[in-house]
């Protein structure tokens, strides 16, 4: 298996080192010329693929083929704002696309539309918020409305005595009992303690709505909210909120002033400490954001291939190149549905393991320390 | 060299030192994990629990660097 997938790599390298020559060479008798002359890699046409377009948040519901959909800008600038559209919001004539406003006399009325999708008054009025709807927002919105709708149906029927006093019934029901029983009783419990109960709803929800919005990236149209470091950020931002609100303490008190370590060396640890404490957080959004991130960049890029193969040797090459890429995309697609239900867990063990981590009753466990710290030092 | 492209080159080679230092933090704590879970299979739930907490704290480490790596990209 190695042996072959090595082959296959190397004869990617070579046929992509023998094109780059194959080009070179082209050039060469085209022209007449004796002399050396390699290509300029950046004049080849790749073909059209946005790969950092198709990532980024955009201010439209794409559903490539078919139609694009426009979402409402709400701008807020010496009060609020609505436009339909972002090509509304330039036809105002209050705002402006920013490369408009960097560059004069280009925008011309219906024939000019958006180009960074970033608004500006045109009177030079700062826009305090930008509060519009984004395809991000829309899809994280898609992931919280279906958490409640599904999650909600079977805490009812729950409450209603199925699956408590009875068997659960369904397919459904039996799969999401399977996870929410896992992460209760191997996750929670395990890392919170005996406060387990107040917590358990708020992880559960954060577990599988991550679990969604990882998933929707991956089916077609689809988009990743979680690849969108904002969105990360704003579910770090809750965790850090719960864990602080709960923090008992012993929890402030290993932050300003801990326990059995000489009084000089406060003024290390305690700006350490601090640190430690937006750090925490800050690792939660960028695990997920990069982990998502990379995950989608590496199916467009490994599908990129075929239209660069294409770009460089022709159509028919292309084509036969896709006989390598498309197994290669699908075995990283497939890494990507198992990192898609691995990043919610770890999302949902590390909040728990801080919230934990703030809950913590130390009890005698600091006068041991006095005790023992100072012997080891010396 | 110009300032921009030291700092594409220091982007580069930061992020592949970065790899270099994670991936063995993170294997060492795979290989030890495998250790533990062949002698002990029945404790296999908590030094799995053990282990993804090692490696997310390894992970949150070399993001740190990544993100500077990805600033230096952007000057």
């Amino acid at each position: 298996m190695t042996k072959t997938l090595r082959t296959v790599l190397l004869l990617s390298l070579f046929l992509l080192m023998a094109g780059k020559q194959a080009v070179a060479a082209e050039v060469n008798t085209y022209n007449g010329i004796q002399e050396e002359q390699i290509e300029d890699i950046d004049a080849i046409d790749y073909g059209d693929i946005d790969v950092i377009g198709m990532l980024g948040d955009r201010y439209y519901i794409e559903f490539e083929g078919l139609f694009r959909f426009y979402l409402p800008r709400i701008l807020i600038s010496e009060g609020l704002h609505i436009f339909s559209s972002t090509q509304s919001a330039m036809e105002s004539e209050i705002f402006m696309d920013e490369y408009f406003v960097e560059n004069p006399g280009e925008y011309i009325q219906g024939e000019s539309g958006p180009v960074t999708y970033r608004m500006v008054r045109m009177d030079g009025t700062p826009v305090f918020l930008d509060m519009s709807l984004s395809k991000h927002v829309l899809w994280f919105w898609l992931a919280g409305f279906l958490t409640l709708l599904i999650f909600g149906r079977l805490a009812g029927k729950y409450n209603a005595g199925i699956g408590r006093d009875t068997a659960p019934r369904g397919s459904g029901m039996n799969f999401a009992e399977v996870l929410i029983i896992y992460l209760r009783d191997e996750v929670v419990k395990p890392n919170i303690g005996a406060n387990y109960k107040k917590f358990t709803p708020y992880l559960l929800s954060c577990f599988f709505m991550i679990l969604f919005m990882n998933l929707f990236g991956l089916a077609p149209w689809g988009q990743t909210p979680t690849a969108d470091i904002s969105v990360t950020a704003a579910l770090a931002i809750t965790t850090f909120l719960i864990v602080n609100f709960n923090g008992t303490k012993d929890y402030w008190r290993h932050i300003f002033a801990m326990p059995g370590i000489p009084k000089f060396m406060l003024i290390v640890m305690i700006p350490v400490e601090i640190l430690g404490l937006f750090t925490k957080p800050f690792a939660l959004a960028i695990r997920l954001f990069a982990n998502m991130l990379s995950g989608k960049m590496l199916i467009l890029s490994m599908l990129g291939m075929i239209f660069l193969f294409a770009g460089l040797y022709g159509a028919s090459l292309g084509l036969f190149s896709a006989v390598l890429w498309v197994p290669f995309t699908l075995f990283i697609y497939a890494l990507k549905v198992f990192a898609a239900f691995l990043q919610a867990y770890i999302f949902t063990m590390f909040s728990a393991l801080f919230i934990g981590m703030a809950m913590e009753e130390h009890g005698h466990h600091d006068e041991e320390n006095i005790m023992v710290l100072p012997a080891t030092s010396h | 060299m110009e300032f921009a492209d030291m700092a594409h080159l220091a982007a580069g080679l930061g992020a592949g030192i970065v790899l270099l230092g994670a991936g063995l933090g993170i294997g060492m704590i795979g290989k030890g994990a495998m250790d533990a879970m062949a002698r002990q299979p029945e404790a296999s739930g908590e030094v799995r629990t053990a282990m993804l907490i090692a490696a997310g704290l390894i992970e949150g480490a070399a993001f740190f660097a990544l993100v500077i790596c990805i600033i230096l990209a952007n000057t």
